[in-house]
């Protein structure tokens, strides 16, 4: 969808992962569905989409969706989900088969939220918001999902 | 999936969220965190005392990639920062910084350790640099001593500081 960057990662990270913060993303979740509403938890996770990654966005304002692609990439196998990415004409999708976070929870917490994939995808969609491109993710449900990269028509 | 690690960038925004609804949210919060970091650490810390937090750190140390120096004696467990990954990370962000992010870690190690009876004495030196000291005293004199020589004495809900 367009020319591959070799540029780093804005935050790209090394060394060893602490899997364990997903437990607290989930307590988090947890904590701030019930005191204040899954609105307010949505409107943090679109903060982090905009905010946060204000980089991979604005790739995708300039009409580059692979930083965002190399990112998928790059933290996926860091993690070492099972996922494979395949790039169309049309659009990219992220299949993503065993999601590390999401099984993570599931062996030290008591339960994953319900709400818990809504980090993926309204962070997705807030990171597209107003750039040339959608990001749609559908949850399938036990780690699994597809997160997929389209140009607005 | 926000990766693991890019939690902390999510946390700086969750208290910044907290923030606007009001102090007291923001405790309860810590509290919160505290509560869900029990099951890694509260049961070395009973049943092995300091050489049980020197496990637990010796691990985060580890996985999170801090430097960090660990040491104690009968009296005295020490956690000297020397380089904070979360705080690195928290404000090398497009997102703006939260002020006090340095103030979570008090708050959720401070309520686990008056659940088992030591006391914490937590310099922060400086909120704007990754570096830290920690103390963990058996004896309550000792730590109220010890919080005469810190830069930045740290508090935590529940704390007599707080």
């Amino acid at each position: 969808m367009s020319a591959p960057n070799d540029k780093p990662l804005r935050y790209k990270e090394e060394g060893n992962v602490h899997l364990d913060f997903h437990g607290a993303v989930n307590t988090t979740i947890d904590f701030i569905v019930k005191g204040y509403g899954i609105e307010a938890m949505h409107q943090i996770f679109k903060k982090v989409g905009r905010d946060v990654y204000q980089d991979i966005r604005q790739h995708l304002m300039e009409g580059d969706a692979d930083e965002l692609v190399k990112h998928w990439r790059y933290f996926f196998d860091r993690e070492g989900a099972d996922f494979d990415i395949t790039v169309g004409e049309d659009e990219i999708v992220l299949t993503v088969r065993h999601c590390t976070a999401w099984h993570h929870v599931k062996k030290i917490a008591p339960g994953v939220s319900p709400f818990f994939c809504d980090q993926t995808s309204v962070t997705n969609t807030a990171m597209a918001e107003g750039t040339p491109f959608a990001v749609d993710t559908t949850v399938l449900g036990n780690g699994a999902c597809t997160q997929v990269i389209r140009r607005r028509t | 999936m926000i990766p693991s690690d890019h939690f902390t960038r999510l946390y700086n925004e969750v208290f910044k969220f907290l923030e606007t609804q009001g102090e007291e949210h923001v405790q309860s919060y810590f509290l919160e965190i505290s509560k869900n970091q029990e099951k890694h650490i509260i049961d070395l810390i009973r049943e092995k005392g300091f050489a049980g937090m020197y496990e637990y750190w010796a691990m985060i140390r580890e996985e999170e990639n801090c430097k960090l120096d660990l040491s104690y004696d009968e009296k005295k467990f020490e956690l000297t920062m020397h380089l904070c990954p979360s705080l690195t990370k928290a404000k090398d962000n497009d997102a703006e910084t939260w002020a006090r992010y340095c103030d979570h870690c008090a708050g959720w190690i401070g309520p686990i350790l008056d659940k088992t009876g030591y006391h914490l004495v937590y310099d922060v030196i400086d909120r704007n640099k990754p570096q830290c000291v920690l103390r963990i005293f058996k004896e309550e004199a000792d730590a109220r001593e010890a919080e005469k020589d810190v830069q930045l004495l740290m508090g935590w809900p529940g704390s007599h500081h707080a």
